[in-house]
């Protein structure tokens, strides 16, 4: 510790108090300051700690060694290793009390000056202050004092100690006498007391590590090792020691002290310190020589007896308090796993190792983690835009919001085609246009509105006209009138979208008086006006100056519907790259402006490139071109694979043909996901709708019947609608239940004509209708009986534990089972309403608002 | 943005794994006290603890949660050299009048030399069958063959992956065109630089696990290691927390480009490597769908991570482990690390050595 490299020390009973000694000692107050600003004179320690300077003691120069006082009393008292060997004890505290003046300025001298390596209060008795110091010849190593002693000095030292510090020369305060002396002939390195008896202590000797017993100083025990520094006891095993040597930690266990009973793994640079943390079991601190990270060693069990030879479990960990070269660290005596570390300039942060933290997810969107002993929940509050949302949460909302059984979207192809051309149902544009080659008839028509001689071919056929009907154009039926479709997107104030439709529809006025509408509208922008005027002044010159500053401008423009507009104008006949390469106009509208303009080659040629560019790209405007058939399927994969958006992947895929796209594999395992996902939300009313949309159209995935109810007597199926399906043999459902809601009137089997069991409340047999249950408010029924005659007949439905096989009426069970958890039949203990943990669950959709 | 509130979780010491349910009612904890905590959730959403009892004689490291229609099950491994299944009785005593459910020990699984590290069940699809793996360096899978008998376990497979395990991840696919397969992470840190990542895979030919990858990339001993689910996706997502976060995307090439019977052939990427923790990565855990990653680290420190459409993966979200918020301005030292850089640090992997195929 010679001025260049400071120490650190917290104060064993003052929480907030430490002490960083190099060259003086300084004492330094921590206090937590969450505010960004500084107090005078504070010096920042973290996030949310500051330090003050309390006060400095420069009385004690040539600092070896510091070791605190450690009872609570006197405050802030320090014993102080010098470099000739004595020892000091001095105060930084600011109430000089009567016990602690008379220890204030105690020297402890021994006889041969060398330099004192290490000093440990004892812990039991705190008037023992043990030392080690360097070899001198012959002489002990070890000196045991008692602060306590009033021996005045004998004159020989008396002289010597004039010779070093000539100041203090007041009898009665320095002691020559040392209660014990131990490790002849030796020197000591480090020392510390066994918490196990007092008398017991620990020594890193030359080239041992001995313990003396002081009841009896003749005998010591040691074991040769060259890991002698820094020797110390675990706090929570006092059996496990920690020494080091160069860049080694050797971990002793003093039951078997022969051998160290690990080493941890070398370190490149020397050690410097090493400590036990003192909240924490387990977690040993160690420090090298010009590092910036403090390595820990977590030894997560107890040492096992002696005997049981099981590797331990170490983890090592290594954090990085700060950016400089750590000088020195100290854990917090209390505070969990707290340390203050201190750089070779006196910088100083204050710093927690946390715990590994464990954590999971739940199914609902939220996390746990466990750190330390400690556990947390972290939940999404507050409003994050649809965007930042993760598709967990966007599923879950959606399918609350009754997703995907409410949309028409998907089956417009359904409602387009039914009727018109069967094999073309699933199809997409893609297969249908393929569909048409040689049928196209062309038109050669003039730009309205110019007067010049430039003729743009369109293309006609039966097909074509179907894909423009698809991609929103025209409207069934109707001929080639996209008027509707103008006034809608009109309505809809799309104004630059409608002007384009309206060009592409090659009517040029119609397109000017939608973009003047647009600008004089209320949220209209201004700068369609302008538009609209360079819209006005086309011309087909092919050099006139409209056309080189349209082609040059255009490009500037945001809306791509504006730039679409004037890249189709500009363009020449047949080559509209312009306007079927601009990404951000909807895909349905670039592909019915290919519809309109591309020769059926490149028609053909287009549609294929743009459908691989979004089949790779997982856009779902694709399904446009693909359709629901195996081309979907494949694009809805790559949509997946990026999104994981299942839900929308099973509604799609529900509406496609159940031949084909419905038996692929994949869509039944995104079906099966889907499912499964509602299932770990508890939305099983949901995945039941889902169920049901799905029967309907793909009537192979309906369950089939999973419960037979015979009768006692004959062994015959009591109900109805499942007699045509073969059951006997199933002799493990005795007790009946029908399972069809619909006969009510009937209390025997229809086979044999004998009487259906009784109910277990009400006594009556089964098949007769619920008599209002008894002592069930009107509250409680709100919804059972009165608003719903179909929930009104599950009352009459008869259930049974599988357990007990008792029953009776649903309605009266569910009466029963709500104030009790034992079946209703006297002398049966069934508890049959906690069977089932999972039954026990409330849907949450019931609880969602 | 995301808001953390302690629970009282009352364990002695601490606690090294949190698991839910398939319907994330219930939790499970576990730590080095021996004990293991079940917790239910109100229907106010607040964790009420409803058992808790001493399960092993050492650490428990793993806690985990059978499937539901298997009943309520729960295995435990522990640094005692067991793996243990438990089950909850309902109805046989007078636990539920004090609001406490009734544990029971139905096996307990000794084949392991040394301390079990980590214990997982199979996808429910693949019936009830558990997989553990031990310090030794052996995974060992073992089925129930009688799902309503917990009590018989026969050991399965054995699969020697020479290297010190501390964890595994079943691959959670339960499409047919996926055959079972395990990841495993080893944090073996002798310095070798022997990869630490394995995955095997189940050959329906010969009936066993043989290994169809390693990602040679992982050299750094391996904390934890997860699957994402699947979720209709045509590949495999896998976390590793080692050094830093590492998100690798496996590609099952088409069948028909291998040969018939064989394993399956992967095109492995790396998408994400993150090293915002600074330091070693504890744990990874995703969310339901796969699209975000939770990881902590050693700088205290639960991140999120995300993938944008372009599958960009991102941080977007920071909590320090004692629940408070980190504020970006005033940081220092190890938390240093800003949203920013994430960015930057998937940008010098992708430039350096990612993008590689094994």
């Amino acid at each position: 510790m010679s001025g260049s490299k400071p120490d650190i020390l917290w104060a064993p009973h003052h929480v907030d108090r430490f002490v960083v000694c190099d060259s003086e000692l300084s004492l330094y107050h921590i206090e937590s300051a969450v505010s960004s600003e500084l107090k005078a004179g504070s010096l920042r320690l973290s996030e949310e700690t500051t330090a003050t300077l309390l006060s400095i003691n420069s009385d004690t120069p040539y600092m070896k060694c510091v070791a605190w006082y450690p009872k609570y009393d006197p405050e802030c008292l320090l014993a102080v290793g010098q470099a000739n060997g004595r020892v000091v004890l001095t105060s930084l505290g600011q109430d000089h009390n009567s016990k602690s003046k008379e220890l204030i300025g105690k020297e402890f001298v021994p006889k041969h000056a060398r330099q004192c390596n290490t000093l440990a209060w004892n812990p039991l008795d705190s008037n023992w202050l043990a030392a080690g110091l360097d070899k001198h010849r012959a002489d002990f190593s070890v000196l045991i004092w008692d602060i306590s002693s009033k021996y005045t000095p004998e004159s020989a030292v008396a002289t010597e100690k004039v010779r070093l510090s000539a100041g203090d020369t007041e009898a009665g305060l320095v002691v020559t006498k040392p209660l014990y002396e131990l490790g002849q002939n030796d020197a000591c390195l480090s020392l510390c007391w066994l918490p196990r008896d007092q008398k017991l202590l620990l020594a890193g000797m030359h080239r041992n590590l001995a313990i003396f017993d002081l009841r009896n100083t003749s005998q010591k025990m040691f074991v040769n090792t060259k890991a002698v520094q820094g020797v110390t006891v675990d706090p929570y095993f006092h059996d496990r020691v920690a020494s080091f040597y160069e860049g080694q930690v050797a971990i002793w266990d003093l039951r078997k002290f022969e051998k160290p009973v690990l080493t941890l793994t070398e370190q490149p640079k020397p050690l410097t310190k090493v400590t036990w943390c003192p909240t924490r079991t387990g977690l040993l601190a160690t420090l090298t020589r010009d590092s910036n990270i403090i390595r820990l060693y977590d030894m997560q069990h107890t040492p096992t007896p002696i005997g049981d030879e099981t590797e331990p479990t170490i983890i090592e960990r290594s954090v990085q308090p700060c950016d400089n070269y750590i000088a020195s660290f100290a854990w917090h005596p209390t505070s969990q796993n707290r340390m203050v570390v201190v750089t070779p300039n006196r910088t100083m942060s204050d710093f927690t190792v946390f715990e590994r933290i464990s954590l999971a997810w739940s199914p609902v969107t939220s996390l746990m983690w466990a750190c330390g002993r400690h556990l947390y929940e972290c939940t999404e509050e507050g409003k994050a835009s649809s965007l930042e949302k993760d598709i967990a949460t966007k599923m879950r909302l959606r399918a609350l919001s009754r997703y995907g059984l409410d949309t028409e979207q998907v089956w417009r192809n359904h409602l387009l085609l039914t009727g018109n051309k069967g094999s073309l149902v699933y199809a997409g544009i893609k297969s249908i246009v393929k569909s048409s080659l040689g049928t196209t008839e062309s038109l050669r028509h003039r730009r309205s509105g110019s007067d010049r001689q430039a003729d743009i071919i369109q293309y006609l056929s039966e097909e074509r006209s179907l894909a423009l009907q698809l991609c929103g154009w025209i409207k069934k039926g109707m001929d080639l009138d996209v008027e509707p479709f103008l006034n809608s997107l009109e309505q809809e104030g799309d104004w630059e979208r409608a002007a384009a439709v309206a060009l592409f529809n090659l009517d040029i006025r119609r397109a000017i008086q939608i973009l003047n509408k647009g600008a004089s509208s209320g949220k209209g922008d201004l700068n369609l006006n302008v538009v609209a005027m360079a819209l006005s002044g086309y011309t087909d010159e092919k050099n006139s100056l409209w056309r080189e500053m349209c082609s040059t401008l255009r490009l500037q423009l945001n809306n791509p519907y504006l730039c679409a507009m004037f890249a189709f104008l500009t363009s020449e006949s047949g080559s509209y790259d312009g306007v079927l390469y601009e990404n951000k106009v909807a895909v349905r509208d670039r592909v019915a402006f290919a519809c309109k303009f591309l020769s059926d080659a490149q028609l053909n040629r287009f549609i294929e490139k743009l459908t691989n560019e979004l089949k790779d790209a997982g856009n779902l405007e694709g399904i446009l071109l693909t359709g629901l058939t195996k081309d979907g399927v494949d694009l809805m994969e790559s949509y997946v694979d990026r999104t994981g958006d299942v839900q929308t992947a099973s509604y799609c895929m529900l509406q496609g043909s159940p031949s084909d796209v419905l038996k692929d594999e994949r869509v039944q395992y995104w079906i099966e996901n889907y499912r499964n996902l509602l299932d770990a939300w508890r939305f099983w009313h949901k995945r039941a709708e889902f169920d049901i949309h799905r029967s309907k159209l793909d009537p192979s995935s309906k369950p089939l019947a999973q419960v037979f109810v015979s009768c006692n007597f004959c062994g015959k199926s009591i109900s109805y609608s499942c007699s045509a399906i073969p059951h006997q043999g199933r002799g493990f459902s005795q007790y009946g239940v029908s399972g069809s809601p619909t006969k009510s009137k009937v209390t025997s089997c229809p086979g044999c004509r004998k009487p259906l069991p009784r109910c277990a409340l009400c006594l009556i047999n089964m098949g007769t209708p619920v008599s209002s249950c008894p002592g069930v408010s009107k509250s409680d029924e709100k919804v059972d009986l009165s608003k719903d005659k179909k929930l009104a007949q599950f009352n009459n439905w008869f259930t049974w534990c599988h357990n007990c096989r008792h029953g009776g009426h649903a309605g009266h069970m569910l009466s029963w089972f709500r104030d009790h958890t034992e079946c209703p039949v006297s002398a049966c203990s069934c508890k049959c309403m906690q069977l089932d943990t999972t039954g026990n669950l409330i849907p949450a959709e019931t609880i969602q608002p | 943005m995301f808001v953390a509130r302690p629970i009282a979780a009352d364990h002695r010491d601490l606690i090294h794994d949190v698991s839910f349910d398939f319907h994330g009612r219930r939790m499970a904890t576990c730590s080095s006290d021996q004990s293991v905590k079940v917790w239910d959730k109100s229907e106010n959403g607040d964790w009420r603890c409803t058992a808790s009892w001493k399960t092993h004689s050492g650490s428990v490291w793993r806690v985990t949660w059978a499937h539901p229609e298997f009943g309520q099950v729960l295995a435990s491994c522990s640094f005692d050299r067991t793996a243990v299944v438990w089950e909850e009785i309902v109805g046989e005593s007078n636990d539920k009048l004090r609001g406490q459910s009734h544990w029971v020990k139905r096996t307990t699984l000794v084949d392991s030399r040394t301390s079990v590290t980590d214990v997982k069940f199979a996808p429910k699809h693949m019936g009830l069958m558990l997989a553990t793996c031990s310090a030794d360096g052996v995974v060992r899978i073992y089925e129930a063959p009688d799902v309503m008998n917990l009590s018989q376990w026969s050991l399965q497979h054995e699969i020697s992956c020479k290297l010190s395990c501390s964890c595994i991840s079943w691959n959670p696919s339960s499409s047919r065109a996926h055959s079972p397969m395990i990841a495993v992470g080893s944090d073996d840190n002798s310095p070798n630089i022997l990869a630490k990542v394995q995955i095997y895979e189940y050959n329906e030919n010969t009936r066993k696990y043989a290994k169809a990858e390693t990602l040679m990339t992982v050299t750094d001993p391996v904390h934890d290691i997860a699957f994402a689910p699947n979720l209709g996706r045509s590949f495999h997502i896998l976390a590793v927390a080692t050094k830093d976060v590492r998100i690798f995307t496996l590609k099952p090439v088409r069948k028909e480009l291998t040969s018939s019977g064989g394993l399956t052939k992967f095109e492995i990427q790396i998408v994400a490597q993150f090293d915002n923790h600074n330091s070693q990565v504890w744990r990874v855990s995703w969310n339901i769908t796969g699209t975000v990653l939770a990881s902590s680290g050693d700088d205290g420190c639960v991140r999120l991570w995300k993938a944008n459409y372009m599958d960009n993966w991102k941080c977007t979200g920071i909590l320090k482990g004692n629940g408070s918020p980190v504020n970006g301005s005033s940081q220092q030292g190890v938390f240093n690390a800003s949203l920013g850089s994430a960015n930057t640090s998937l940008q010098n992997s992708l430039n350096g050595s990612a993008k590689h195929t094994f």
